[in-house]
């Protein structure tokens, strides 16, 4: 099973830095691919993302996601290309030949322009979220969030959702078989297909809200909360970080002089 | 070390009450086990030792609790609490908070206030008695169910405590992971712990076990050193269940004719090979248990019986039809399924209509008749109109029968199906099983309990390794 958003344990280049270079990482990203609508400059950010993860021997991983990410990128394009028509019409989604409703949605340069850069940046920023996730243990993550000063609540908030969803997964996949056993039918139409949700989803949440009060009780046990900490084993800056770091500083400078060039 | 006096306990919203005068004096040192049938109020009994009931809990409270000497009333919170109590809950993986067992540990360590070099230390003597040191850098979704509860109570040992309370640490876990489960207990026992354990596998914990304690209804009914209680023969029948008792009709399905065929078959999960070359048939009527191992490949063998999973390679027939050419929903008629964790399936809003879904999806006349039978045949007819969700284990498990007997398979399939419950709600079940077998069909049960396989079934088939390696019916 895909383990959607999991810490993966691994002794490479990402998971050595220090937590804190990482979420500069993030941010220094989404910025970058969040203001820059340069075609090429995006699927360059994307090929980088991808050999960040090669050279960290993460790309399977990241890959994994792969199917939804396409999936998610076709509807996104389809939206743009209905709902922004702009520039040259390159051709139409129904074709002219067809009678009466031939020649409607029409394919326009700007529409699927602005898609694919939507797409490209959707991308970089999944890529660049995962690979800090799966890089890093989720004890190093609470540690530089509290540093950071976010209270300690929301923190554990954060961390259980993630590592919930594949215990979810597991526990969604079983009721489904179980149901199945008992003659379950997937449903039809859209009211069917409503109807059909309810003999997984009841059980699902039933059991996680049984599932949170014991958890509840095990944050408070092993005093969690109490803001009491020994700090072991904490990582410091090393001379890798302060590379990265350079780096990240050069790439930036280099990336406002094309932006006040109008380049990207 | 830890005083009950008086104690009794209703949860807000209900009128009777979950614990009733329980006065309990638990020892330094002293393990006590607390035993009784599903719903009696053991888990509440766990919660009101540890002190959480009365700092967590709103409803009415009666009775003292005193924890090292304090009343818990005044200890200031559930972490102040913790400074004195470890609680192991019954659910492992939701204590599991962080994704490598290490960091798990190791967490729970962190919030001691202890100096960096004692935590290392700790953290490798725990690793040791818990034997974790090998899975150390493990994921919790990879861990099996006596692992996970072994991350559990190594989290809890962190804490230092000398009190340890566990409820139910083994209820889902096979003979050899029970036992490793007991000789880490008796370990700890063994350095000075006083261990409140609540249990159904005396045995498995004999010489351990300081007294015994037997709760029915809320009620303590029996109390004292194991021999003394253990005279009481329906004591005795409810912690160690003589299923030589259970009365079957005799294995006759020899002559009759083939209902499952597997031939040659073979499963693999990605590139681990779950099951390799089975070959098996199994008659009308007989009664079959399925023992072995976890992971020994007993799950994935039963759900290809109903083509929950495709055989990698080989055929499964079932009532002469190839299962290949068949849909689960077609399946669903011939063959029954009741899965571990009855919580699994329960969606309804009454018993009565959870039991009436199968019978909907499968278009199954006078509903109504069917319905109410399948209730009295798992002795449910009386709680037709509560939450399922409401009952106890014993009768969630029935429920869970009821579910699928209501659906008419020839076959009923069912995996552990004496999970967690006691002596007489595990003998009523198979109770119901052998009138099931009588009425004509055909019964598969997956259990640890060699027990119950030696006395109440027709045929034993031991898997290991993705293989069958012994089968008594084969002959």
């Amino acid at each position: 099973m895909a383990e959607i958003l999991q810490y993966v344990h691994k002794d490479a280049f990402l998971h050595r830095l220090h937590p804190y270079t990482k979420i500069a990482f993030i941010i220094v990203v989404s910025i970058m691919c969040i203001i820059a609508t340069d075609l090429v400059f995006l699927t360059l950010m994307v090929l980088a993302m991808l050999a960040v993860a090669a050279y960290s021997r993460l790309l399977a991983e990241l890959l994994q996601q792969l199917k939804l990410i396409i999936v998610m990128s076709a509807i996104f394009i389809l939206i743009t290309i209905i709902t922004i028509p702009n520039g040259e019409i390159l051709g139409y989604i129904i074709p002219q030949g067809v009678p009466v409703i031939g020649g409607f949605i029409p394919v326009t340069t700007g529409g699927l322009t602005i898609g694919i850069v939507l797409t490209l940046r959707f991308m970089v920023l999944i890529f660049a979220f995962q690979l800090f996730l799966m890089s890093t243990q989720p004890r190093d993550l609470v540690n530089a969030m509290e540093k950071i000063g976010l209270p300690i609540d929301y923190i554990l908030m954060f961390i259980i959702a993630l590592r919930f969803i594949p215990t979810l997964q597991i526990e969604g996949q079983r009721i489904h078989e179980a149901q199945l056993a008992r003659g379950f039918n997937p449903g039809t139409g859209f009211v069917g297909k409503i109807r059909s949700v309810a003999p997984i989803a009841i059980p699902l949440v039933s059991n996680a809200l049984l599932r949170s009060n014991v958890l509840g009780l095990t944050i408070d046990m092993r005093g969690y909360r109490t803001g009491k900490k020994t700090h072991v084993r904490e990582s410091t800056l090393q001379h890798r970080d302060y590379g990265v770091l350079f780096a990240m500083a050069l790439a930036c400078t280099g990336y406002i002089v094309l932006l006040m060039n109008q380049i990207i | 070390m830890i005083e009950l006096n008086n104690v009794s306990y209703t949860y807000p919203r209900t009128v009777q009450p979950a614990l009733h005068r329980i006065t309990l004096s638990l020892e330094k040192g002293q393990c006590i086990m607390v035993t009784g049938p599903s719903g009696a109020g053991k888990t509440s009994l766990s919660l009101a030792a540890s002190g959480i009931l009365h700092h967590e809990y709103g409803g009415k409270k009666e009775g003292s609790v005193i924890i090292d000497g304090k009343d818990v009333t005044h200890y200031s919170s559930l972490s102040d609490l913790a400074q004195n109590v470890g609680v192991v809950f019954d659910d492992a993986e939701a204590q599991m908070i962080f994704t490598t067992v290490e960091e798990e540990i190791l967490s729970a360590l962190e919030h001691r206030g202890l100096s960096a070099a004692v935590i290392e230390e700790r953290l490798a003597g725990i690793m040791k008695t818990t034997y974790l040191e090998e899975l150390k850098d493990r994921s919790p979704h990879n861990l099996s169910g006596g692992q996970k509860q072994r991350v559990a109570l190594a989290a809890t040992l962190a804490l230092g405590n000398d009190i340890l309370i566990l409820d139910e640490p083994t209820s889902e876990l096979d003979e050899h992971a029970t036992k490793r489960i007991a000789e880490i207990l008796k370990d700890l026992k063994d350095q000075g712990k006083t261990i409140l354990l609540i249990e159904h596998k005396f045995g498995q914990f004999h010489e351990m076990v300081d007294a015994l304690v037997v709760l029915e209804n809320g009620e303590i009914t029996a109390q004292g050193i194991p021999s003394d209680v253990l005279k009481d023969d329906r004591v005795r029948g409810m912690v160690l269940p003589d299923f030589s008792t259970v009365k079957g009709i005799a294995g006759t399905a020899i002559d009759s004719e083939p209902v499952i065929s597997v031939q040659n078959l073979t499963h693999n999960y990605g590139n681990v090979q779950a099951l390799s070359g089975i070959s098996l048939t199994i008659r009308k009527g007989e009664f079959v248990a399925l023992v072995g191992e976890n992971g020994s490949g007993k799950t994935t063998l039963v759900k290809h019986f109903n083509r929950l999973l495709s055989p990698t390679g080989g055929d499964v027939i079932v009532r002469g039809k190839n299962t290949k050419d068949c849909s689960i929903a077609a399946l669903a008629c011939d063959v029954g399924l009741v899965f571990q964790n009855p919580d699994h399936m329960f969606f309804a809003d009454t018993v009565r209509e959870e039991i009436a879904y199968g019978v909907k999806n499968l278009g199954i006349e006078h509903g109504k008749e069917v319905i109410d039978s399948a209730l009295g045949d798992a002795g449910l007819t009386e709680s037709a109109d509560l939450y399922p969700r409401w009952l106890s284990r014993g009768e969630r498990q029935r429920l869970g029968i009821a579910c699928v007997v209501a659906m008419q398979p020839s076959i009923i399939v069912l995996d552990e199906p004496t999970t967690g419950l006691d002596g007489y709600e595990a003998i009523l079940v198979i109770n119901i099983l052998k009138k099931l077998q009588e009425k004509g069909h055909t019964i598969i049960i997956i259990t640890h309990n060699r027990d119950i396989a030696e006395h109440c079934a027709d045929r034993i088939i031991t898997m290991e390794g993705g293989k069958v390696i012994s089968d008594t019916g084969s002959a």
